[in-house]
């Protein structure tokens, strides 16, 4: 029997739909938190203090330094059984990306503040803004631009890493692939490579039209 | 509204210390920029041009002496402020100083008139249809109307300037401050950007200038002084006397080692 008839079997787009939309539900809402925290670590990280610096610093490389997986670990089989947090894997998973997110988007907007000349800066006093008035018209524009199409890029790669939710028992695309599997694996013994194909083709195009806007936000704002 | 008595400008005794430096940049500095005049300050790099605009334009708190505009004092030095990053002159005090800077720093994320109507509209509350007539007017000035809905990145060098001056003349500014704006400019835009400054002074805008342009400052230029180390060597209300028979030797040399650079750029037969 043809092993891509499978995909034809009732049930099985449906559920690799639920799954997918588990997988989009995750990566969403861990990158729409990760914003605001990323803008405050940001601003923080432009901060003079010695101690919010190295508090931040040490906050990044931590990030940086460990492997994803091992913080979904730590966060799940640690945190939450040692001090008896309610989290479930899914809660988890958001946890650790916001985190990572967090950090990763904060270092973007650190980077694109300070990239902003201080000629900037002194052409404004100079008109009589003030830095209130600076920041919101001339600076944030500016360092918005700069920040955009990498963010994009750190979206994208949020969505991919949430397949290392299914070690965590998360039941996303990934998951629910590997179950259809198995349930047909007598009657489809070749229909690994479709489901997993299609798998494939879902992130593509959750991811591509990502990779596009950033590819041309990077072209638009490339003068700046 | 300006009391024509008064001079313009007046800077009095202005002291510029940095904190760790063993002597002021600036040391005892006393000038006056009358109205409508064109007042020039040429010397050698290092000699303090550009940080006395900067004290004047508020970018640098000062230590010592004053500052004033037609009368009125805007700036009084006070010790202790050597580290402090600017002054603490108020947004509608800075209006009144107008500056064009070396580097091209028109705001990218606005368009050549969004950078002209930006401060009237939010710092001086102006009506916006108003303020674009009058930008447009202005751009008109400079030639560059048909640039008006350009980005800043589509602009040449010497364009960017132009609009700088707009933006900077928009404000009705009492002193219009020009910190080497030709310096970073491709020699073949120098002349556009000087003749907008050239006709400027023609219709009285006051103006004080930091340039390395000797030709262009001896035809600009109604009052010139020469500053070295933080100090004035020489200052002259006659500049045209200045630059043929300086007073002091050193502004002598000074004026040479310019005559030098244009005997050899074009091969003409210098010095009469």
């Amino acid at each position: 029997m043809n092993g891509a008839e499978i995909l034809l079997q009732p049930g099985v787009f449906p559920r690799l739909l639920q799954g997918l939309w588990v997988t989009v539900w995750i990566a969403g809402v861990s990158v729409a938190l990760s914003v605001p925290v990323g803008l405050i670590v940001g601003w923080l990280m432009t901060m003079r203090n010695p101690v919010i610096r190295l508090l931040t610093r040490v906050y990044l490389d931590f990030i940086r330094i460990m492997p994803q997986l091992a913080l979904l670990f730590i966060a799940f089989y640690g945190f939450a059984r040692a001090w008896n947090w309610n989290l479930d894997a899914t809660g988890a998973c958001v946890f650790v990306f916001v985190l990572w997110g967090g950090a990763e988007l904060g270092d973007l907007v650190r980077g694109a503040l300070e990239s902003i000349s201080n000629a900037q800066y002194e052409s404004a006093y100079v008109l009589g803004l003030g830095p209130w008035q600076t920041f919101t018209r001339v600076i944030l524009p500016q360092a918005l631009r700069r920040l955009l199409p990498a963010s994009v890029n750190l979206a994208t790669r949020i969505v991919k890493t949430t397949s290392l939710a299914v070690l965590l028992g998360v039941v996303e695309v990934i998951k629910v692939g590997q179950q259809i599997i198995d349930a047909n694996r007598f009657q489809y013994p070749t229909g690994t490579l479709w489901i997993y194909g299609v798998i494939f083709f879902m992130y593509f195009i959750v991811c591509w039209p990502l990779s596009i806007v950033a590819r041309r936000l990077e072209k638009r704002w490339s003068h700046d | 509204m300006t009391d024509m008595q008064q001079p313009s400008l007046r800077v009095a005794h202005l002291v510029k210390q940095y904190a760790n430096a063993d002597k002021p940049v600036l040391n005892d500095i006393s000038f006056e920029v009358p109205h409508g005049k064109v007042f020039v300050i040429v010397g050698p790099s290092g000699s303090g041009k550009s940080t006395l605009l900067r004290t004047i334009a508020g970018l640098e708190p000062i230590q010592g002496g004053t500052i004033s505009l037609n009368g009125e004092v805007i700036e009084t030095g006070r010790p202790g402020t050597e580290s402090a990053g600017r002054s603490k002159r108020s947004s509608a005090l800075r209006t009144r100083v107008g500056m064009v800077f070396q580097s091209y720093d028109l705001f990218p994320n606005k368009t050549v008139l969004g950078n002209i109507t930006l401060a009237p509209t939010l710092v001086q509350k102006r009506d916006k249809t108003e303020v674009e007539k009058e930008a447009v007017a202005l751009l008109e000035r400079v030639g560059l109307v048909d640039r008006k809905d350009s980005w800043p990145h589509e602009l040449s060098g010497g364009q960017r300037q132009r609009v700088a001056i707009c933006r900077a003349l928009i404000l009705h500014p009492e002193v219009l401050l020009f910190d080497e704006v030709t310096a970073a400019l491709d020699p073949e835009m120098v002349r556009e950007v000087l003749d907008v400054m050239l006709e400027l002074a023609d219709q009285g805008q006051t103006m004080l200038i930091v340039t390395h342009e000797m030709q262009f400052a001896r035809a600009i230029a109604d009052q010139v002084i020469l500053l070295e180390d933080g100090g004035i060597v020489e200052q002259s209300d006659d500049a045209e006397r200045f630059f043929t028979h300086p007073r002091t030797e050193r502004a002598r040399q000074f004026l040479r080692t310019f005559e030098f650079d244009r005997h050899r750029a074009s091969g003409d037969a210098i010095g009469q």
